[in-house]
């Protein structure tokens, strides 16, 4: 089959693009390197040609409120302008859990964007809603920096390994398009400064995590569990240990 | 896998080769290499070179291309054996997989490596230009890397029909090249993106100030054209433009490219007007980029717009569609017939072009907009021209249907009532293929709040039906209005200042709401004007109608202001009047002549709420029988002939006040029956007008005639009698009621004595006796007659003398009197019944002197003479 992984070079399509070739597939690994750019339009026909499935791991390169939606809007709509020309059976996009719930945060109104226009674009899709990925823990960390001190709150968390992430997309790409939405998440259940703090320990960081109990994600108030799924959840199968010793190996 | 043994002795190029050799080679190669601007020069030069050296049948090189893992050659050396095969060319354009063991090994040797093709080419996933190759004689491949910032970037393939071919020398000089090869190739794949961002550019360029000058549509089609033309040669393109209603679309400018096409579909395509929101068009306009799509699959998909069958008919397969957007605002699509799409430039020419079409747009708006003002104008000044319904009707039409392509439907306007709306013009061929008679609908008065009449009047502008929808949710007119074919009913207020003076109804596929609004405006002005002219016209009328009235009946009636009797018999007719007076019920006075029954008539109107308006007399005796209906009811001589022409009836004259029909015995029979209709309704329509006039109207008539003997004779009919006798009221012969006559000759002799200038201060007891003592068969009126005649008799200031006729009991005073008659008296009695029978006509044809054998002069002197006034054969 005739795949198409948008934002091919990044963290979650890398995986993706390799585990669908090694299956055997004709994978495009899209991106604005290779010559394809959902933005700017460019390539994206010519890319969609004979195309089965596309997978959507696209990410905004700036994450500033107007610029993350703009992206996310435009990026979806060329996108599917383009797979129904050309036919597309299967559109695949990897979303956030809870993103309808917290639409105070900028970065969740884009993506509800994004969702929104999947939707109503016609083409049969999967939203794959997932919580956050274990590799993103620093960056939450470094956000939430002040001098010596990480502040955090005590939300539910549940983060999830990209290699898991990966095997998710990959396996509900396959698969008969939903027309909904399905969520994954990590094996294990945290408060989000505590997670944070384990990894800082980990990794020998000096910074102290301290829990501010102010149920914020980005700047944004959300409930306490608005990060973990509600209900029944895939669950990946790589323990946060696991997934350490897993970063241990590759350095 | 094995590779292949390096060297073989027997080659037809000696293959050692020294290491001085070596470096002069790579350094030649390497200088030539960099200057090289073409990559196909490149391969070439490279494999000249070479083969000068070593021996080998050719070469290509393929390049990586990561996003798929695939790779494909890009430069070929044109001594492949297998360049005529068949499947050649469609093995020059296949991308072949990295991920396969052949491939693998190479991207893992550091050194060039070499395998026979028996080798390898059996493998389940080589690559199959191997397999052809071996078929076209080649036996061994050398595969070299070629990296780029430490990656791989692609292959050099060299090929060989002899195994063998590849000794260490030539992989050195190989392995020592690839890395120039490598830049070489880097640089001019480079250059050539360059080089073609650079012609883009021109052409951007050329073609931004080509399209700066465009002022016009051909202008703009020429631009575009020639801009396609040095893309491409062959695409056709169309310019679709959003149409004013904002929800289709319609060809603006297109090319169809050099095919020729079958002109009833290019027609059809040119003059459609298609729905935005067709599930292909929307895409396109929301699309942010060149959209490229085939016409198959969107037919397939379910899309049924016309178009897209026409292109499949015409041989249109892909198309892109590009949206014409300045800043927020859509404007139209580009549609391009081509298979491959670059998007930076068609956005670039898709942005000039926007621009050009705005500006196009902008200016055709405002030459539109000169025009319609300009056309305004015209009509305004045809407009102050116009005096008459006529000219305004002549005028109306003229700027409507041949100037503006709409069909006046219907002007209706207001009614001085305020509620309903009569028709002031229409067009009656409108609907003739429905058959309906769109006369006979126009007459029926409708009232502002009609539903579609009370939305108009209530619009702020107007409102726009469309026929298609009026029609969808049920509005019957709707169905009426689709006849003519025209797309929308345009309904508008026609307001004098901002008070609502009628509606005006169009029919027009599209109207420009500044040209309506202006001749609306217009149109108004005109009828309220030609209104307050006919309005002043009919008070004109009315005046010199009543005007009439009062001098004649100055003149006929008995000028008291009270009446003269205090005797029971006249106390019974009063207690009778004043019962009635204030009611609006019929009153039928009864006497016999010179009873004055005219004076009680106006006594009770005098005593009515109706006292302040003129009552209305008519003495049905003195009308013609032809002239009876047009007098009481008026009439009217054309639907579209102007008030001056009309004329008021007695009974609209008499609306809100009395009218009182004298002589009513005399009323021919059809004129009863119109009486009796107007009467039941209170309501009349003048001969030959069509509309129904409302009138509140107080009647009494008077008779000297018995009606029931009439009515028995047939000459009366029985209904409009019970109609009449709802109320009679008999007055008493003078006769009977001889207490009054004393004070009616004090009065008579004091009105004459002051008309006449004598001083006549006493009556004789003697007079009044004789006067009590005679039986006055024409009562009143023959006691005033006498006295006015004694007083010109008199010398003295006393009357002591009049000239009663002798007589002794009623009927032989009847013979008396004309036995007893000088000829004088035969001769004045005899012209007034003459003149009685002519209805007052005097002269001319059916007059008096015609039947008398007079002329008319003698006539007029004659009675003159005997001073026979009007009121002696009226009344
Ligand atoms: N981070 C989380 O915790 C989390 C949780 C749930 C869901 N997600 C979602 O997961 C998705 C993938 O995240 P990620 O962390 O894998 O992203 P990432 O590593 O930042 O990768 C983004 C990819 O998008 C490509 N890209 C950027 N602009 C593009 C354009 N105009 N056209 C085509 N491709 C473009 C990038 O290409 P280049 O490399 O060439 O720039 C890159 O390949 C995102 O949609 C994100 O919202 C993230």
């Amino acid at each position: 089959m005739k795949i198409v992984v948008i934002g091919g070079s990044g963290l979650i399509g890398t995986k993706v693009v390799n585990q669908l070739r090694q299956k055997g597939h004709e994978v495009i690994a899209a991106s604005p390197a290779t010559g394809i750019n959902t933005i700017t339009g460019e390539g994206l026909a010519e890319a969609m040609k004979d195309t089965d499935i596309v997978i959507d791991l696209a990410n905004s390169p700036s994450f500033e409120d107007k610029a993350v939606l703009e992206f996310f809007q435009t990026s979806g709509r060329n996108l599917l302008a383009a797979e129904i020309n050309a036919g597309v059976k299967h559109h695949v996009a990897l979303s956030i859990v809870g993103v309808d719930i917290m639409q105070n945060v900028g970065y969740m109104r884009a993506k509800k964007a994004q969702e929104d226009l999947i939707r109503q674009s016609g083409v049969p899709y999967t939203i794959i809603r997932s919580t956050q990925f274990l590799e993103f823990l620093k960056g939450i960390a470094d956000q939430a920096t002040q001098g010596s001190e990480v502040h955090l709150s005590d939300v539910a968390f549940q983060p999830i390994a990209s290699d898991d992430v990966a095997s998710f997309v990959a396996k509900y790409a396959l698969a008969a398009p939903i027309n909904g939405k399905v969520e994954i998440a990590g094996p294990e259940r945290f408060e989000m400064y505590e997670i944070v703090a384990r990894y800082l320990q980990h990794s020998n960081d000096p910074r102290k995590v301290v829990a501010n109990g102010r149920p914020e994600y980005f700047g944004g108030e959300i409930s306490h569990a608005a990060l973990v799924p509600a209900g029944g959840a895939a669950l990946g199968a790589i323990s946060f240990e696991k997934w350490w010793d897993k970063q241990l190996q590759k350095a | 896998m094995q590779k292949a043994k390096n060297g073989n002795p027997d080659l037809p190029v000696s293959s050692k080769i020294t290491p001085e050799l070596e470096r002069k080679v790579l350094l030649e190669l390497g200088n030539d290499i960099t200057r090289v601007r073409d990559k196909n020069d490149l391969i070439l030069l490279f494999s000249k070179r070479i083969k000068g050296l070593f021996y080998f049948t050719h070469t290509l090189v393929a390049l990586i291309d990561y996003k798929d893992e695939t790779y494909a050659p890009i430069l070929l050396d044109d001594q492949s054996p297998i360049r005529l095969h068949a499947k050649y060319k469609e093995l020059v354009q296949s991308r072949f997989s990295l991920n396969e063991p052949f491939i693998q090994s190479v991207l893992q040797a550091d050194d060039p490596i070499s395998f026979l093709l028996e080798d390898i080419m059996y493998q389940p996933q080589s690559p199959a230009f191997l397999r052809l190759n071996y078929e076209g004689g080649i036996r061994e491949i050398l595969m070299t890397r070629l990296m780029k910032d430490g990656k791989p970037m692609g292959f050099l393939n060299i090929y060989s029909d002899i195994p063998g071919s590849f000794n260490d020398g030539f992989r050195n000089i190989i392995k020592g090249i690839a890395p120039q090869l490598s830049s070489a190739i880097s640089n001019i794949i480079k250059n050539e993106e360059l080089l073609k961002k650079e012609k883009e550019k021109s052409f951007l360029l050329d073609f931004s100030s080509d399209i700066a000058l465009v002022r016009t549509k051909d202008e703009l089609a020429l631009a575009v054209r020639t801009a396609i033309s040095k893309l491409n040669q062959k695409s056709g393109y169309v310019i679709r433009r959003i149409n004013e209603d904002n929800t289709t679309m319609s060809p603006y400018v297109y090319d169809l490219g050099i095919h020729q096409h079958d002109q009833k579909i290019v027609s059809a395509l040119e003059k459609a007007r298609y729905p935005i929101n067709d599930g292909l068009q929307n895409r396109i306009l929301n699309s942010p980029i060149p959209l490229l799509f085939t016409v198959d699959r969107e037919i397939q998909r379910g899309i049924t717009s016309a178009y897209l069958q026409s292109w499949k008919m015409m041989g249109f397969k892909d198309v892109v569609g590009i949206r014409l957007r300045n800043g927020e605002t859509n404007h139209g699509i580009l549609f391009l017939n081509i298979e491959e799409i670059n998007v930076q430039l068609l956005q670039g020419i898709c942005s000039q072009i926007s621009i050009a079409l705005a500006n196009i747009m902008a200016n055709e708006q405002i030459s539109k907009k000169q025009e319609e003002q300009a056309f305004l104008l015209d009509f305004s000044n045809d407009i102050t021209q116009v005096r008459t319904k006529q000219d305004l009707q002549a005028a109306i039409s003229r700027v409507l249907d041949k100037t503006m392509h709409t069909r006046l439907v219907m002007i209706r306007v207001i009614d001085d009532d305020g509620l309903h709306l009569s028709p002031f013009m229409y067009d009656n061929t409108l609907f003739k293929k429905a058959k309906i008679d769109f006369d006979k609908m126009a007459v029926e008065r409708i009232t502002i709040n009609e539903p579609y009449t009370a939305q108009v009047l209530t619009s702020k502008d107007g409102l726009l039906f469309n026929v298609e929808e009026e029609l969808k949710s049920g509005n019957t007119y709707a169905q009426l209005w689709k006849i003519t074919g025209l797309r929308n009913m345009y309904g508008l207020p026609l307001r004098a200042g901002d008070k609502n003076i009628g509606t005006i109804w169009l029919l027009a596929d599209q109207l420009s709401q500044l040209l309506l609004k202006g001749i609306c405006a217009q149109i108004a002005v005109a009828i309220a004007n030609i209104q307050a002219n006919e309005k002043l016209l009919t008070y004109k009328k009315q005046l010199e109608v009543e005007n009439d009235y009062l001098k004649e009946q100055i003149k006929t009636i008995y000028n008291f202001s009270e009446i003269i009797g205090g005797g029971d018999a006249m106390q019974k007719v009063y207690r009778l009047m004043s019962l009635v007076a204030d009611s609006n019920t019929t009153v039928l006075v009864l006497g016999e002549t010179g009873t004055g029954k005219e004076l009680i008539a106006r006594a009770i109107h005098n005593a009515s709420s109706r006292k302040d308006k003129l009552m209305v007399k008519v003495n049905c005796a003195a009308l013609p029988a032809n002239l009876i209906e047009s007098e009481l009811f008026g009439h009217e001589r054309g639907a579209f002939t102007g008030a001056i022409d009309r004329r008021i009836g007695k009974f609209e004259l008499a609306d809100h006040s009395t009218l009182f029909l004298d002589e009513i015995g005399e009323l021919p029979l059809e004129a009863q029956a119109k009486l009796l209709r107007v009467i039941q309704e209170r309501e009349l329509e003048r001969v030959g007008g069509k509309q129904i006039i409302k009138i509140n109207v107080r009647l009494i008539a008077a008779t000297n005639r018995n009606l029931e003997d009439e009515v028995k004779a047939g000459r009366f009919r029985a209904d409009l009698y019970f109609r009449l006798n709802v109320f009679p009221i008999g007055l008493p012969p003078l006769r009977d009621r001889a207490e009054d006559i004393e004070p009616l000759t004090h009065f008579f002799v004091q009105k004459y004595s002051r008309n006449t200038g004598r001083k006549i201060r006493k009556v004789a007891p003697k007079v009044i006796q004789q006067l009590r003592s005679y039986t006055w068969p024409g009562n009143i009126r023959e006691l005033e007659h006498l006295i006015e005649r004694s007083i010109l008799m008199t010398t003295s200031e006393v009357l002591d003398d009049v000239y009663i006729p002798q007589h002794t009991d009623a009927e032989k005073q009847e013979q008396a009197h004309l036995l007893n008659r000088s000829l004088e008296e035969v001769e004045r009695s005899h012209i007034i019944e003459t003149l009685k029978r002519c209805a007052g006509k005097i002269s001319g044809a059916g007059s008096a002197a015609e039947i008398l054998k007079v002329p008319g002069n003698t006539l007029h002197s004659k009675m003159k003479k005997l001073s026979i006034s009007k009121s002696d054969y009226f009344g």
